[in-house]
């Protein structure tokens, strides 16, 4: 079983496999190619929606229509402006990749349920626009006449394809599009994809645009399901709106699911079972509907990563591992770092940022200023402003009045993954990796915004494309020496202690090549031998003339650590100055004692 | 002018209706945060059963009657094997993914066992053509009656949840769930009522929509599911008289578009109301953004 799970990851096999598939079906029947080819066509769209739902976690009930688009779009300008079948394909697909951008625009703004219902309604838009708009797409009469291999009037430049060319031509089409798929996914694009899906603000910390990120994922997942759709509409020949209503849709989600969304092997079970199954046993023909419902009502409690979950192996988040040993020139300029100082300037500063929510007043007027070289503890009681102040300056929050300046320049009001980019990487109180991810990859994921290769390179695997990601997979494995994560390294990040986790987060900041960084909490909930190692990969920082601000109880840890201490309270900072002062301050004693609870140091 | 009445007023009645499917979704939502994908095809259940049940001596009140027992049931065990299972799990998707199946499921049964075609519907109350005199102008007694009827069944949801001990319940839990169960509110009970009442609202819903259209078949309920939603987005989740301003809203709009615009876009329109208003402001109409600790 394994061994044979690892030869169909093999591209080379997989390649031998499908030439010997499509040998074999010059032989087939013709039902048994109809058959293969549904079955690529499943699996194209099954692809499609692990795309958006599985990977991306933005869940679609409106593949039919980016279906139906292709198809439409396909099957109209062959029977109607005699364009040829590669023309027409590549419009299905380009068409509805257009309808999904535009749909990602009203929908990347919406979560959960809210999501839900209007892709539901994209759904029965594009239904009742099929069926109503009769002098394009025939409506309930349907459209007929499309050029079909069945019909054998499909030809391509004079040479007529046949059933059984048209199956090798899906099989090939098939071949290139999880080639093309593998090589995204394991990019920093397709890493961003599931970043996005399990925490967008932790996703934005990194420097990752949530709002780029679901317009490319709905983009690319309707271009998949538009391909599908174009090569179904000549599969068929006919096109009635029947075919690609909430049904359509929810057979697509039913194959992902039951397939096991999130990896690529898991949707081409999930369509191989539910084209193979309704053409073999009547009774599953019978009672789909019944059994596609209560698939989807079990499936996430029986068999939660679906039938891909019970093959060993998993899909793999980074493009090839670090070659060790290889010395190759860097593909990035090593360090933005302008000798900022040597003007005067402070790296970060705060100038006078208040907060309020509503109201009330969280930061009342907040100014500090942090050198390079140099690490800031910022502590106060709880509620005392310091998460907000961080919020604040990485941009999550928008100060009510104020300016945050980096270097000089005015960040105030930033989107939190423009901050990011700029230098300003932070952790957050409960660390926010990817569960589904190795250590590995989730360090890799915080050098997200430092790749250059374009969406075409990281998909063809081009050379300079592969020596970046094997830059920063060599980074990733720099850090985690210091950090004493390689021995973690390929583990799954959610089977991993606590400790392992923050370590992990605060690594990721690490790799990302900040200017400034701003750990909140790190120290929290770490054993002895990891707060040696998180002091450790603080000082290994501060060499990198990098300014660090810490938010942190653990007094002990800070003491020889840090350059000075802030302390906040009640949005107000109350002491500026070196920790024995801090001590000594009435100030800081009364707001720890007097109001507050003594800090579990 | 006349037309416009009544475009205006039957748009009313339907809106009514909305507002029911719209507050047994929000019923769910308060106790539990789960919107049910499937209410759509509760609504198909009630009125599939009173017309099969209905066929035989029995007669259709009390088929109706029988049929929203059978909903209310229905949805209890619902939430027994789709919702409370899943809710446990990160994120959304396993609710909306269960709750989803649980109505294609139902579909699905309804098309094997009654048929996939369209089934007449018995005119209970009044015809198609009774209309009464109303200022000169003559209303239709189906329309007429339908409104009053779910204005009736919203005004007595209404006054159990805010003068019963179970509705406050309700409400408490809808609030603050933490809360309640300090204060020793059963929180498992009153989540099971708000899913029964839910059932009710769509069993009802279900038949009085049908005692419009005149027909139902197996797929009726998913888009009238999805204008329940509009209302609630319009209207705000918050309330009952939110779920009756959008629903009326919404029904008035969409008769407004059939009659001077055309039938076609008048499915099409709640669509595109959902969608802009969701882009426009994502928490809907009224409803509050959520400010999550970071």
């Amino acid at each position: 079983m394994k061994k044979a799970a690892a030869l169909f990851a093999d591209s080379r096999f997989l390649l031998a496999f499908a030439v010997v598939i499509g040998a074999a079906a010059g032989f087939a029947s013709l039902s048994a190619l109809q058959l293969g080819s549904f079955l690529v066509i499943n699996i194209l769209l099954a692809q499609s929606i692990n795309l958006l739902t599985g990977l991306a976690g933005q869940i679609s009930l409106c593949h039919a229509a980016f279906f139906g688009i292709g198809a439409y779009g396909s099957a109209i300008f062959m029977r109607d402006l005699g364009l040829p079948l590669p023309a027409t394909l590549a419009i299905g697909t380009l068409a509805s990749a257009f309808f999904g951008y535009l749909l990602s625009f009203p929908s990347g703004r919406v979560r959960e349920f809210y999501l839900a219902m209007m892709t539901l309604g994209f759904g029965m838009i594009f239904y009742e626009v099929a069926k109503e708009w009769t002098g394009l797409t025939g409506g309930v009469m349907g459209f007929s006449d499309i050029p079909s291999p069945e019909l054998r009037n499909l030809d391509v430049f004079g040479f007529p394809v046949t059933s059984v060319w048209y199956f090798r031509l899906l099989l090939a089409t098939l071949l290139v599009v999880l080639y093309l798929l593998r090589n995204f996914l394991q990019s920093h694009y397709g890493r961003a994809f599931y970043a996005v899906h399990v925490g967008e603000v932790a996703a934005g910390s990194m420097g990752i645009s949530k709002a780029a990120t679901k317009r490319r994922a709905y983009a690319l997942s309707a271009a998949v399901a538009g391909l599908a759709g174009a090569f179904y509409a000549h599969l068929v020949g006919y096109l009635g709106p029947e075919s690609f209503g909430l049904h359509k849709s929810v057979e697509a989600l039913v194959m992902g699911v039951l397939g096991g969304l999130g990896s690529l092997v898991g949707p081409v079970l999930g369509a191989a079972l539910l084209t193979y199954l309704p053409d073999r046993l009547q009774m599953f023909a019978e009672y789909q509907f019944m059994i596609y419902g209560a698939i989807l009502m079990v499936s996430f409690i029986v068999m939660p990563r679906g039938l891909a979950g019970l093959l060993p192996g998993r899909t793999r988040f980074s493009k090839r591992p670090a070659r060790a040993g290889k010395e190759e020139p860097p593909a990035v300029a090593p360090h933005r770092f302008t000798p900022s100082e040597a003007r005067g300037e402070a790296l970060l500063e705060v100038r006078d940022v208040s907060m309020s929510f509503s109201g009330l007043l969280a930061l009342d007027g907040v100014s500090l200023s942090l050198p390079r070289n140099h690490v800031m503890a910022l502590v106060g009681p709880n509620g005392s402003g310091k998460s907000t102040l961080v919020n604040v300056v990485s941009g999550i929050y928008r100060p009510t009045s104020g300016r945050v300046l980096l270097q000089g320049a005015d960040i105030t009001g930033w989107r939190d993954y423009a901050v990011a980019r700029k230098g300003v990487i932070r952790t957050f109180q409960d660390p926010r990796n990817v569960p589904n991810f190795t250590v590995r990859e989730n360090i890799l994921l915080g050098a997200h915004h430092l790749y250059r290769h374009g969406q075409v390179a990281a998909a063809l695997n081009i050379p300079s494309a592969l020596r970046e990601e094997r830059v920063y997979l060599r980074k990733v494995e720099e850090v985690m020496e210091v950090t004493g994560l390689v021995t973690v390294a390929d583990e799954i990040m959610r089977d991993l202690p606590y400790g392992y986790q923050r370590i992990a987060e605060v690594a990721r900041a690490v790799v990302s090549d900040p200017d400034v960084i701003l750990l909140d909490e790190p120290a929290a909930g770490l054993s002895d031998v990891e707060l040696v190692r998180l002091d450790r990969l603080i000082r290994h920082l501060r060499a990198r003339d990098i300014g660090i601000v810490l938010i942190e109880h653990h007094m002990d840890f800070l003491s020889d650590l840090v350059d000075d201490v802030t302390v906040l309270d009640d949005g107000k900072v109350i002491y500026r100055g070196g920790m024995e002062g801090m001590r000594s301050d009435s100030a800081v004693v009364a707001a720890y004692l007097g109001v507050e609870e003594v800090p579990h140091a | 002018m006349e037309f416009a009445i009544q475009l205006v007023f039957s748009g009313i009645s339907v809106g009514s209706v909305y507002a029911l499917i719209a507050m047994g979704m929000v019923l769910t939502f308060w106790t539990t945060r789960v919107i049910n994908f499937g209410h759509g095809s509760l609504l198909m259940v009630g009125a599939l059963l009173t017309v099969v049940l209905g066929a035989g001596r029995l007669g259709f009140y009390k088929a109706a009657l029988i049929a929203l027992g059978i909903t209310a049931v229905l949805m209890v065990l619902a939430e027994r094997a789709a919702v409370r299972p899943l809710v446990k799990l990160a994120g959304s998707m396993g609710w909306i993914v269960s709750t989803l199946g649980l109505g294609i499921f139902l579909q699905g049964f309804a098309a094997k066992f009654f048929g996939s075609q369209a089934v007449a519907f018995p005119s209970l109350l009044f015809t198609n053509d009774d209309t009464i005199p109303f200022l000169g102008i003559r209303l239709s007694a189906q329309y007429l009656s339908i409104l009053g009827l779910s204005l009736l069944i919203m005004f007595a949801m209404e006054l159990f949840l805010r003068r019963s001990a179970w509705g406050r319940a309700v409400r408490a839990v809808a609030h603050d769930p933490d809360l309640s169960s300090i204060v020793g509110i059963p929180g498992r009970r009153v989540v099971v009522l708000s899913f029964a009442a839910s059932g009710l609202l769509a069993g009802a819903a279900g038949i009085m929509t049908a005692q419009i259209s005149g027909t139902i078949d197996p797929a009726f309920g998913f888009n009238l599911m999805v204008l329940g939603f509009v209302a609630t987005v319009i209207g705000g989740m918050g309330s009952s008289i939110g779920a009756l301003t959008g629903g009326i809203f919404l029904g008035v709009l969409e008769k407004l578009v059939g009659g001077y615009v055309s039938t076609a876009a008048q499915h099409g329109i709640a669509f595109a109301v959902l969608m802009i208003v969701l882009a426009v402001r994502p928490q809907g109409l009224f409803g509050k953004e959520e400010i999550t600790k970071i």
